[in-house]
């Protein structure tokens, strides 16, 4: 039994450290500082709307590398913005797939709660839906985590059990539960957006 | 190499899986609706009595379409339970189990539908005791709290095992922690409401004070303190049975009453209508009086 725990611990930091590379830092001048997720390799960045407020915008990677970021697309309902920054080569998460996520599958988080740069936090899926307490519905679904969400998770990964991306952190909805952003509104909001944005 | 976190993952999805259909939507109260456990064949749903606000209108749910009136057989505030009974609808009970293999550290999942679909949450049990009683003077015979979340709308929904067992009924009610009502309390209480509509309680009629005993009586009897009777009340089973104002109460039916909650402990169920033998100190005297058990109303 203890061997299986050490081995669930020993999985679970490999994982994490695989999905670190892909954590960055959004720096929003006076609006501070929260979490973004690393989209494409050319430079494609996730927020949340609410963490990409000012014009000037600035991204940190792990590696230490910085450039400052230009708003490409941002949704206020869906609680997103898209950024580039002039990078190559940036290390991505595997998608996951959101809509397959059931009630008790095991999810990680990661962001910078308080200013802690590159924390991790685990729990389960409670649900999923459209209608979440205290949340107004904007026809769009939320994926409902048992995890803290603290100011600086905003805009970070939310990765399944094998390590791939199934959400953006966003938004507290009472004490206990964490919201996000499911992947598949990601696409979709992506798909929309970036369309919209070339034609 | 198989990956263990990924396993772990799949595996609490099948538990809300397989527990899930015992897991119903309860609409008793204004507010959100609640959820409530298939306790066994015939429609029989057990709830969180403070979940349910009225005696009538009261509806239980599963998923999109599946929804049928419920009637209210009893309740039993004292131990937070409702029993409802439901028809219309397909219901298969849960499979619940005792708290002998579980311990302090055990993974456990707290169920709920407030909604369609059925939702969880993860915790481990924190503490595991013994029997204990609720402020409201109802019996539970483990003391079990865990750190599961308990999310709006989850009372009255199942604690349930790594197996996908229910371990018993969560409420938020009792004491503001995570708080579940084993299976085995819940399954007396079923029985209880089902065969006389409410749980029995024994009855005295009398208010009670702990004092110390006499040295040399508390010596022989092994006992410190008493229960003496700061109040009789009129056309009860303890004035009919003799007991007055001043009176000590040693021992009832054999059982040395030392606290309040021994005596409540006393007055279960099975001793109602019963004539049973209290020893009592009276100015300096140890006497018996036969006192027939009351029913608390």
């Amino acid at each position: 039994m203890t061997g299986r725990l050490q081995e669930f611990n020993e999985q679970s930091a490999r994982l994490a450290a695989r999905v670190h590379r892909s954590l960055v830092r959004v720096e929003s001048g006076r609006w501070g500082a929260g979490a973004g997720t690393i989209w494409h390799s050319d430079g494609l960045i996730l927020t949340n709307s609410h963490v990409a407020r000012s014009r000037q915008l600035r991204i940190s990677l792990p590696d230490g590398r910085q450039a400052s970021a230009r708003l490409l697309a941002r949704s206020r309902d869906l609680d997103l913005a898209a950024l580039t920054v002039e990078l190559s080569d940036l290390p991505t998460i595997e998608l996951g797939d959101s809509e397959r996520l059931q009630s008790g599958n095991w999810v990680m988080a990661f962001g910078h709660p308080w200013g802690v740069e590159g924390a991790v936090t685990a729990g389960i899926v409670i649900g999923q839906g459209a209608q979440m307490q205290g949340r107004p519905a904007f026809g769009h679904n939320w994926l409902a985590v048992g995890l803290h969400y603290r100011p600086g998770h905003s805009g970070g990964p939310l990765v399944d059990s094998a390590g791939r991306l199934v959400g953006i952190n966003t938004i507290m909805a009472g004490p206990d539960v964490g919201l996000a952003i499911p992947v598949h509104e990601v696409k979709r909001f992506l798909k929309d957006s970036l369309q919209r944005a070339a034609a | 190499m198989t990956n263990v976190v990924e396993g772990f993952s799949s595996e609490l999805a099948e538990i809300v899986k397989s527990a899930g259909p015992a897991v119903v939507r309860v609409e008793g109260r204004r507010r959100l609706p609640a959820s409530g456990i298939v306790w066994s064949e015939g429609g029989i749903v057990v709830t969180a009595h403070h979940v349910v606000e009225r005696d009538e209108g009261l509806s239980v749910g599963l998923g999109k379409d599946q929804k049928a009136d419920a009637e209210l057989v009893g309740r039993d505030p004292t131990t937070d339970l409702a029993v409802l009974r439901v028809e219309g609808i397909e219901l298969s009970p849960a499979a619940s189990a005792g708290l002998d293999d579980l311990s302090v550290g055990h993974l456990v999942l707290a169920l709920g539908r407030p909604g369609r679909t059925v939702q969880a949450t993860l915790g481990i049990t924190s503490a595991l005791g013994t029997s204990w009683r609720t402020a409201a003077g109802g019996s539970i015979d483990r003391y079990l709290q865990t750190d599961v979340v308990m999310y709006p709308g989850f009372s009255g929904g199942p604690l349930v095992d790594a197996k996908g067992k229910v371990l018993g009924l969560n409420t938020s009610a009792l004491r503001g922690v995570s708080l579940t009502i084993p299976s085995l309390t819940v399954d007396r209480v079923v029985e209880s409401i089902l065969s006389h509509g409410r749980v029995q309680r024994g009855y005295l009629g009398v208010g009670v004070q702990p004092v110390n005993l006499p040295e040399a009586l508390a010596e022989e009897l092994g006992q410190e303190t008493g229960l003496i009777l700061i109040s009789v009340e009129p056309d009860t089973p303890a004035e009919a049975g003799g007991l007055t104002l001043g009176d000590t109460l040693l021992s009832v039916h054999g059982e040395p009453v030392r606290r309040l909650d021994d005596l409540l402990s006393m007055l279960s169920a099975d001793l109602v209508g019963e004539e049973v033998i209290v020893r009592i100190l009276r100015g300096g005297d140890v006497r018996e009086q036969k006192v027939t058990i009351g029913e608390r109303k």
